[in-house]
């Protein structure tokens, strides 16, 4: 099951070089419920949904994998350092505990 | 009624109430603690991610986290670690763990030497005042910590 879930990739600084190191900011909107909350309109408490790995890949090899727990706060950031070794393309993966896997990638253009 | 029976029953009768009311009045106040699905202390993370050796208090490990939080469902958290991303001299992985939270574990990062820097942020919910550690694993196997408190206004655990 998968569902359309808004994420973001952002590196930072914009411009950089080959052997630079850059940060690599993923952000994506997901409730993140823990189990313990109600929904004030049922009045039933919410099913725990919550990411639980994370995977940072650079042309197909993942460099870092996570995993998550509930408390992470709302709509998840996830940052971390990377050193660009050539053009590619950074791939993030993530799946979540009731089953729904997404993806999102952002071409990496080093200059110089 | 003569007055010893009288005494003496009203005696008997409030030690009876002594005796009772205790427990009625434990019986109302425990209330069954709201469980999660993965509910681990502090200790029991720490001894499973580290598997019982001892982490070293280190300051290495750079760890910024807000001394006051306002809202305790958004709670920024750095780690910076200075340490060297070598092939065969690096940084393992990055825990982040909270002290009273039903679920301890926060984060479990794995990194390798592509990194280039030991360096992981994320914003984290706290239930309450409390301490956030930062556990760092090492290529070596050996681990190293550090803790930060982090004062909470309100709750952000449901």
């Amino acid at each position: 099951m998968s569902k359309n879930r808004k994420s973001m990739i952002k590196i930072k600084p914009k411009k950089f070089k080959v052997g630079d190191i850059v940060k690599v900011n993923f952000i994506v909107i997901h409730p993140m419920d823990t189990g313990l909350t109600k929904d004030k309109a049922t009045r039933k408490i919410k099913p725990a949904h919550y990411i639980d790995s994370v995977t940072f890949s650079f042309d197909g090899k993942p460099f870092t994998t996570m995993k998550s727990w509930e408390t992470v706060s709302t709509n998840p950031y996830y940052s971390v350092n990377f050193k660009v070794s050539s053009k590619g393309k950074i791939t993030v993966d993530y799946t979540d505990n009731q089953g729904e896997k997404n993806s999102k990638s952002k071409k990496v253009k080093p200059k110089g | 009624m003569k007055r010893r029976e009288f005494i003496q029953s009203l005696v008997a009768s409030s030690a009876l109430a002594m005796t009772i009311s205790p427990s009625v009045a434990l019986a109302e106040e425990v209330k069954p603690k709201k469980k999660g699905p993965n509910d681990m202390d502090y200790q029991t993370a720490l001894d499973t991610i580290t598997n019982k050796k001892e982490a070293k208090d280190s300051d290495k490990i750079k760890l910024t986290v807000p001394e006051i939080a306002e809202n305790g469902a958004v709670v920024p958290v750095k780690v910076k670690v200075d340490h060297p991303m070598e092939e065969t001299n690096y940084v393992k992985a990055i825990h982040i763990l909270n002290t009273k939270n039903g679920n301890a574990r926060c984060a479990d990062v794995n990194l390798t030497p592509i990194n280039g820097k030991g360096y992981f942020s994320t914003r984290v919910k706290l239930g309450g005042t409390q301490e956030i550690v930062a556990l760092v694993e090492l290529s070596d196997g050996s681990f190293i910590k550090t803790a930060k408190s982090v004062k909470v206004t309100i709750g952000g655990c449901g």
